[in-house]
């Protein structure tokens, strides 16, 4: 017997649930963050650099696309801290009864939403 | 069942890594080590990652002197550095479990996690090493 391995069982196989859709969306938010680091990483590089380096890197995230950029990998970080969170619990034992596991979902989603407005508030108010 | 190929076969864990065969040889001590680091690193990400994620809000646009400035003084620093090295040890240990259920030949999967840890650890060695420079040259 042919088993089914893992990526093609979403679409067709799968009803939509909000705690699968979240599930994915941990892993995608994970692969996301792991290639925003690389801007992290060269944005730490450019300050030590300074000059030219800093310049260009500069332009680059306070353009449109930049500051864009920069709210999808916060809104990503924050998803994927509050989600994270919600896995430690479940590492530690609770959480687990369907109640509970659609209850964390929807709070998840909601400190995510919290967490993002809290974190650009003062730089949209500035 | 058992005897039929699947193509996780691939991949899926050694003889000698399964566990009723490393109680004949020895004990299995160091195979939730991956488990683990993903968890400790995730428990110090916690606060190490809003700190950071906060501070790089109100800097990102900042100019060159005041980023400069903030990461040489001792504290920003050594939580950036502390940052960044959970950061790629939890990048590096997710992604390894990503490629883990989407690549199924052996020699592909081998070759893609060898790939992401170099990127990791050079990516992390040249993010303290600026950190370094900016905090040596106070």
């Amino acid at each position: 017997m042919e088993r089914p391995l893992s990526p093609f069982m979403f679409p067709a196989w799968y009803r939509f649930q909000i705690t699968s859709a979240l599930s994915i969306l941990h892993r995608l938010t994970g692969i996301a963050l792991s290639v925003g680091s690389i801007l992290l990483a060269w944005w730490l590089i450019a300050v030590a650099a300074g000059g030219q380096i800093f310049a260009a890197t500069h332009a680059f995230i306070a353009s449109p696309i930049g500051v864009v950029l920069l709210f999808l990998w916060s809104v990503a970080f924050f998803y994927h801290l509050c989600n994270g969170v919600r896995h430690l619990a479940w590492d530690a034992g609770y959480g687990f009864e369907l109640r509970q596991a659609f209850l964390g979902s929807y709070a998840v989603l909601a400190a995510t939403v919290v967490l993002t407005v809290f974190a650009w508030l003062p730089v949209w108010l500035i | 069942m058992a005897n039929t190929p699947s193509l996780s076969d691939g991949t899926a864990l050694r003889d000698e890594n399964v566990l009723r065969r490393v109680r004949q040889f020895g004990s299995a001590r160091d195979g939730s080590r991956e488990w683990q680091l993903q968890r400790k690193s995730a428990l110090a990400l916690i606060p190490l990652g809003l700190y950071f994620v906060a501070s790089m809000l109100w800097l990102a646009t900042s100019d060159q002197l005041t980023a400069a400035q903030w990461l040489s003084s001792p504290l920003p620093a050594l939580l950036t550095i502390l940052f960044v090295i959970a950061l790629f040890a939890h990048a590096v240990v997710g992604l390894r479990s990503v490629l883990l259920d989407y690549v199924h030949t052996r020699s592909l999967l081998i070759a893609a996690a060898l790939l992401v840890r170099a990127a990791a650890i050079l990516l992390a060695g040249a993010s303290v090493l600026a950190v370094l420079k900016l905090f040596l040259a106070r």
